[in-house]
């Protein structure tokens, strides 16, 4: 049991996938802990799917190796997938099956599917599995993706953007799930883009870039390093408090507009509460900055055509 | 305009492939009637009485040649009317693909959002297609010019563009019709509905050559207006009414798919059958037959495998009906009988049943297998393949498992269509030896693996191009056997053909070492693809 703990759910080296022009993967070197939360970070492109298909067996790399619990992931491909669990990014198109039936499919080639399990995971999205797959919204699809990944209680899920196309309920009823399977003693991989989400659940985040593993941080380094725009409408007659919002830690590209402020806040917002604390303040709006804003703030990289100036 | 050239875009390898095709087909059954008709009158004279003793036994699919004794008139009968059977399946499969398939993908949804109408959405489809089949028509025609031009010939232009020009507006009309059907019944229905009216419009005309009863209706199918004119031949003929009638079934249908499309939801169907009361569950099927490899294969595709087998009895009925006809017609003919009485042994129903059914039975289970190839194919490129891989099965089983399928299904087909055949050739007085019926049915099943096999290869290694090239591979395997013995293949060649390996078992019996070959080569195309889908990523 104490040897079992102690392989990696999850283990990559030099792990490459080289699609030429510069796309793919390149020398990952990942490790992911049994029962950890791992939460899998980057920008479209950067990556993300490519890991996660060379961890599933789909592709196979062109340089180096990934493991799940010690099992090669080319070599001992089958029983890798008897212990995962996998939610594709696109929900593949299951025609005219109805829901069950698309369950009962998937089940039956798996085998050994709780068939309780699978009725309180439907009650508990509220997905009718009575309908067929073509009538189903695309909410409605991801949770169906979501029900097959879970289906058979795996050790391990692979994620690949779970929360796309959920609204913000069924987010939260998703982020409950996992904590419980977490709590269950299942380890759990997911890739996202958006950095609010790998902050609700994951215990450590990988951050991706170009097909590269730039950072792996512990949540605490996380929010140190986050960033946010923040705008703050004071009262009517009531003084700006501009030179204390200044001087206050970890904000930056402060401007005042009559009674509106804005401003960059990097790491916590203890400081700018601070700062404005005895104001009158009628409107605080927080906004997170997108995955592209985060690297350029964090790896001091030149704005992306793209963004807006 | 734009949407034109964007749905010439999208069906741009069937215009590439169905050219190539109607190119090859015509100049290679042009450029042979120079190889096997002769140089002097007598000969070629000679060589028209057979191919009009070949068509009375095929006057069910296609109308009697006009002058069979030249260029003009072979090449209409051997390559343009299997032509336009071809370039129907074409219209229908694009027709129902746009309706359905790119609607579902989304692709109707975005041409819209737009600000395209509807109206003007159907046209320029239709007018793509319009140009699409146009482009081959005219590869055909210079087919034709070409397989003429070797034998050191001329042709009248005026002909060869009438044909063209025929064939093009057969293939629309058949669009048009299609497009209307598929805006008429539901996404899971279009292919069926629109291929049955299709089928049925042409065996309505087809049939009623044999049939006095039919002669009535077949003023109904657009194929009557296209054998109304056979312009190629000398002393042909072009019937300009009949060509009109069909450019106003093909506006008219095309007017009606614009309203239906107009009329109905997204998604949805003109014609909507009353849905049951719905009842929410958040159980799963209790159905044993999912947890057992085949047995779900079979289950999903069961009303697929439920409208072959109807459609296969049906013509098995019809083909049967027609046996009596052309046994009399081939009778009444007095230079035949002593080959009749030599080569085919007293056995005259079951050599024209043989001869006629089991070549159509051989198309079609061809065309099965390219189906299955097609939805291999994919469930490669939408992503059902790779959660099929997710769970915790080999590579090698799916290949297995898919091939097990297609092979039950083939079983199924076959016994159904074979026992049809069985009985209501007894009910006509047609005694055929059950055994050999049996294993010529049977033989069905490993020509449909050799086409499965080839189709697994090509979707193991290409599943985008996988349909098309086993179209051609298909077509190519027709060709060896339609060509092989005119230009003279090698036996090594030959036996690469289904279609020469399949045989005549309904009049021989099976042959153990085509029979052998035929596995052989199924094993083969299994065993490659096996090895071919170990290598490749998925989903990338």
């Amino acid at each position: 049991m104490l040897r079992e703990m102690a392989v990696a759910a999850i283990s990559t080296s030099q792990l490459t996938k080289d699609y030429g022009a510069g796309r793919g993967l390149f020398d990952l070197g990942l490790h992911v802990s049994q029962q950890e939360v791992f939460g899998y970070l980057g920008p479209n492109g950067s990556g993300k799917t490519t890991t996660i298909r060379l961890l599933m067996g789909m592709i196979r790399p062109t340089n180096g190796s990934a493991h799940v619990f010690g099992l090669d992931c080319v070599r001992d491909a089958m029983e890798v997938k008897r212990k995962v669990g996998y939610l594709p990014g696109d929900i593949p198109q299951f025609g005219s099956l109805r829901g069950d039936e698309v369950v009962a499919y998937l089940g039956g080639m798996r085998g050994g599917v709780d068939r309780r399990h699978v009725r309180a995971i439907a009650e508990r999205f509220d997905l009718d599995l009575n309908r067929r797959f073509r009538e189903y919204s695309s909410g409605n699809k991801q949770k169906l993706g979501i029900l097959l990944a879970f289906m058979h209680r795996p050790e391990l899920l692979i994620l690949d953007e779970p929360t796309s196309g959920l609204d913000p309920l069924n987010q939260q009823e998703f982020y409950e799930l996992l904590r419980e399977t977490r709590a269950g003693g299942a380890t759990i991989f997911l890739s996202s883009h958006v950095l609010s989400e790998v902050e609700h659940v994951c215990d450590r985040v990988g951050i991706l870039r170009r097909g590269r593993l730039v950072k792996v941080a512990e949540l605490g380094e996380l929010t140190r390093i986050r960033v946010h725009h923040v705008e703050v409408e004071f009262a009517p007659g009531e003084e700006v408090p501009a030179e204390r919002l200044r001087a206050a830690e970890g904000v930056e590209d402060l401007s005042v507009e009559g009674q509106r402020l804005r401003c960059t806040v990097h790491g916590n917002f203890d400081a700018l509460l601070e700062a404005i604390s005895g104001s009158r303040v009628i409107d605080l709006v927080s906004t997170e900055p997108s995955l592209e804003e985060f690297f350029l703030s964090f790896f001091g990289e030149p704005k992306p055509k793209a963004l807006p100036s | 305009m734009i949407g034109i050239v964007f749905g010439l875009r999208l069906g741009r390898w069937g215009v590439v492939g169905f050219s190539l095709a109607g190119l090859l087909l015509v100049f290679a059954q042009t450029a042979g009637f120079y190889q096997v008709a002769g140089t002097t009158p007598g000969a070629r004279a000679a060589f028209g009485s057979a191919m009009a003793t070949l068509a009375a036994q095929l006057v069910a699919l296609f109308p009697p040649p006009l002058r069979p004794d030249t260029a003009g008139g072979y090449a209409e009968f051997r390559g343009f009317h299997p032509l336009a059977v071809l370039f129907a399946v074409w219209a229908l499969a694009s027709a129902t693909g746009f309706a359905r398939g790119d609607e579902e993908r989304g692709v109707v949804e975005a041409a819209l959002a737009t600000g395209t109408s509807r109206i003007a959405l159907i046209a320029s489809r239709t007018v793509g297609f319009a140009l699409a089949v146009t482009v081959a028509s005219a590869a055909a025609a210079a087919g034709f010019l070409i397989g003429v031009a070797s034998g050191h010939e001329t042709a009248a232009v005026q002909g060869v563009v009438e044909e063209a020009a025929l064939l093009a507006v057969i293939g629309v009309a058949c669009y048009t019709l299609s497009l209307f059907v598929a805006q008429m019944a539901g996404p899971r229905l279009a292919t069926a509905a629109a291929g049955t009216l299709l089928l049925a419009l042409f065996l309505d005309n087809s049939l009623s050559r044999a049939m006095s009863s039919l002669t009535a209706w077949r003023w109904l199918s657009p194929f009557r207006y296209y054998d109304l004119s056979q312009p190629l031949p000398p002393g042909g003929h072009f019937d300009a009414r009949a060509f009109l009638v069909l450019i106003g079934i093909s506006v008219l249908a095309t007017a009606a798919a614009a309203a239906a499309f107009m009329r109905r939801d997204l998604g949805a169907s003109l014609i909507r059958l009353p849905s049951i009361p719905h009842r929410p569950s958040y159980d799963v099927t209790a159905a044993p037959w999912w947890g057992v490899a085949v047995a779900r294969g079979l289950y999903e595709r069961r009303l697929g495998l439920l409208a072959w087998s109807a459609g296969m009895a049906v013509m098995a009925l019809s083909f049967v009906a027609l046996t009596k006809t052309i046994v009399q017609v081939l009778l009444s003919i007095p230079s035949l009988l002593p080959y009749l009485s030599i080569f085919v042994h007293q056995q005259l129903y079951p050599a024209v049943l043989g001869y006629t059914w089991f070549n159509v039975a051989e198309l079609m289970f061809a065309a099965f297998a390219i189906t299955y190839v097609a939805r291999w194919s994919a469930e490669d490129s939408d992503g059902r393949l790779e959660i099929f891989l997710s769970q915790p099965l080999s590579r090698a089983g799916i290949v297995l498992e898919r091939m097990a399928v297609l092979a039950a299904g083939a079983v199924l087909i076959a016994a159904v269509s074979g026992a049809v055949l069985f009985y209501a050739s007894h009910q006509q007085g047609i005694d055929l030896n059950a055994q050999r019926l049996t294993a010529a049915s049977l033989m069905l099943v490993p020509f449909a693996l050799v086409f499965a096999g080839a189709g697994s290869l090509l979707a193991a290694w290409n599943p985008r191009a996988a349909v098309g090239l086993l179209g051609a591979f298909a077509f190519a395997s027709y060709l060896d056997t339609e060509l092989g013995t005119i230009y003279k293949f090698p036996v090594w060649l030959l036996d690469l053909s289904a279609f020469k390996l399949f045989g005549a078992p309904l009049l021989n019996g099976v042959n153990g070492r085509n029979l052998a070959l035929m596995l052989l080569l199924a094993l083969a195309g299994i065993g490659s693809s096996i090895l071919a889908i170990q290598r490749r990523d998925v989903g990338a």
